[in-house]
């Protein structure tokens, strides 16, 4: 099936949600993941929408940043305690886009730089400690794999990956499983939980992966190729995003900004037609 | 009681070195109203405390009110970093204590419960450890393991805006309410914002949407768009296209400056003249 990266990516991370969990759609390509995983091999995942926290919602790429447009996407409502708690539990997956990995699985979102001076301040730890301190799969992806990130050591641990640190005090709670980039599918199976891949997207080559990558990545000698999207899963990908919005975290910061605005009027109008449909409809 | 009160007594009513916790979650259900009164006639050094910010911390800092800010994330989302909390990170000109989002919510929670801290394993392998220094690490007294004590977070205001709001402070809140009544709570005095004033009967309609209560509640300001240029569900979005207007401003000082004189302003008629109107912002954004 002809697919796009961003498509191949979603359908590599669709794979590793399963079972009754909440699973979180703060970004779009973690929406369409959890959107795709839920029409095919996953029909109990509890979808959540985001910032308006419900469940059983068929999330909207946009409103990553936006709000319900109507009640019916409201779904049943959530609070932060419910989230928490979820998260505790282990009834909780995220898929969480850091700005830099490191070869253990220690990811980045704070800072580059020193903490306390940093060369470009990023935006803080969020919940990214919580969720590495309890969940039992702790799902990364990274739409840039180069050098700068996928690294030899973070900057900055937003979040915590594997080494004796974490074994002393956190045990296996929280620690990293999986890693999917625009260059392959990788887990942490390598010598003392290090990155390893799993398998290589078509066209990619070890050697793209080795000069890549800041950091050593174990590439086992028999490495299969990722398989592709069906053409079913495509096309709910494409029909759950027909304006493109999981285009937009492939592009640099003000693009991607100046389509999102587009996006976002175009999303209200059509939603409009939805709730309306005898107004005229809006190209 | 009637709490009803203007937006220039509540500003007033905030000392300088004040601290202050901010309701609502990224661009969603911001208080910016009184946000923006305070970044227009604040008396400044406030100490911010955001679980997660974003337009309130950014234009806070933007207009230099801010001594210390508490927070587990600030930023625009996919729209972009946020530019002034960026350039205050860089340049070490305000504090900064990076917190997550479930230990402000610990914070908040020990004040409410009246202990001097909770206890989480959030935080635990990460660097959090190292510059957070109100932190602490413990022995748990029961099986021994380490854990980490979040400190009672204690804000001297509040301030939140919701849907609708009654006279004496009880608010309906009809999407997510976020850390909103956890703040509520904790702090020694909270001020309301809300789209539209209701009578007393009306609010109870709400039931649980009720989710703001009076006795933790001082002072009521109407103000209708009161979280724009943030959202506020079910009513209108976020204005994604005025956000990428601060962002653009916020990148030169002279076009900083214009932006401040045109929309920081602690009157909200002015402000929404300044953006159109009430019919152009209905048009764009009202869902």
């Amino acid at each position: 099936m002809d697919c796009t990266i961003d498509e191949l990516m979603i359908a590599c991370m669709a794979r590793s949600l399963k079972g009754e969990v909440l699973v979180s759609s703060v970004t779009a390509l973690g929406a369409l993941s959890a959107h795709l995983a839920k029409k095919t091999h996953a029909p109990d995942l509890a979808v959540l929408s985001t910032p308006e926290s419900g469940m059983e919602v068929t999330p909207l790429p946009t409103l990553t940043l936006g709000q319900f447009l109507t009640d019916d996407q409201r779904g049943i409502p959530l609070t932060m305690e419910d989230i928490f708690d979820a998260i505790f539990l282990d009834r909780f997956r995220i898929w969480i886009s850091p700005a830099q990995i490191d070869r253990h699985g220690n990811v980045n979102i704070s800072c580059v730089g020193p903490w306390e001076q940093p060369k470009v301040a990023l935006v803080g730890a969020r919940g990214i400690p919580e969720d590495t301190s309890h969940l039992s799969e702790i799902l990364y992806y990274v739409t840039s794999h180069s050098p700068r990130t996928v690294v030899e050591q973070v900057d900055f641990r937003s979040g915590a990956g594997n080494g004796a640190e974490r074994d002393r005090l956190l045990g296996r709670r929280g620690a990293p499983t999986r890693l999917v980039t625009n260059l392959g599918v990788f887990d942490f199976g390598g010598a003392d939980g290090t990155l390893r891949a799993v398998s290589l997207h078509p066209g990619v080559t070890r050697e793209a992966v080795a000069q890549g990558s800041g950091c050593e990545i174990d590439l086992p000698a028999d490495l299969p190729e990722t398989a592709l999207p069906s053409a079913a899963d495509v096309a709910v990908i494409r029909s759950a995003d027909p304006l493109g919005a999981r285009k937009l975290e492939f592009l640099s910061g003000r693009e991607a900004a100046q389509r999102l605005v587009e996006i976002y009027e175009r999303e209200r109008q059509a939603l409009h037609i939805a709730a309306w449909p005898r107004r005229a409809r809006i190209s | 009681m009637d709490k009803q009160t203007g937006i220039a007594e509540v500003v007033e009513s905030i000392p300088r070195g004040a601290t202050i916790a901010i309701g609502g979650s990224s661009l969603s259900r911001k208080p910016m109203g009184m946000v923006r009164a305070l970044a227009a006639r604040g008396q400044g050094d406030y100490t911010l405390v955001v679980d997660v910010g974003g337009p309130d911390v950014d234009l806070l800092l933007g207009c230099g009110k801010v001594a210390k800010v508490i927070y587990a994330f600030v930023g625009f989302e996919v729209m972009g970093l946020a530019p002034h909390f960026r350039r205050a990170r860089e340049s070490g000109s305000v504090e900064f204590e990076e917190w997550t989002e479930y230990t402000v919510m610990a914070g908040l929670d020990a004040t409410v419960k009246g202990v001097p801290f909770l206890p989480t394993h959030a935080g635990l392998a990460t660097d959090l450890m190292a510059v957070n220094h109100s932190f602490r690490t413990m022995r748990d007294p029961f099986e021994g393991e380490e854990i980490v004590a979040v400190p009672a977070l204690r804000p001297d205001f509040a301030l939140i805006h919701a849907n609708l709001a009654d006279h004496q402070g009880n608010a309906v809140i009809l999407g997510d309410g976020h850390v909103d009544v956890l703040c509520a709570k904790a702090a020694r005095h909270t001020i309301l914002s809300a789209e539209r004033i209701v009578s007393s009967e009306e609010i109870q309609r709400y039931g649980r949407e009720v989710q703001v209560h009076r006795v933790h509640v001082e002072g009521v300001v109407e103000m209708p768009w009161g979280a724009h240029f943030s959202g506020c569900a079910p009513y209108y979005r976020a204005d994604l296209g005025h956000v990428q207007e601060y962002l653009l401003a916020a990148r030169d000082p002279a076009e900083w400056d214009r932006y401040r004189e045109r929309f920081v302003t602690d009157r909200p008629d002015d402000y929404l003249d300044a953006l159109g109107g009430m019919e152009t912002l209905v048009g764009r954004l009202d869902v």
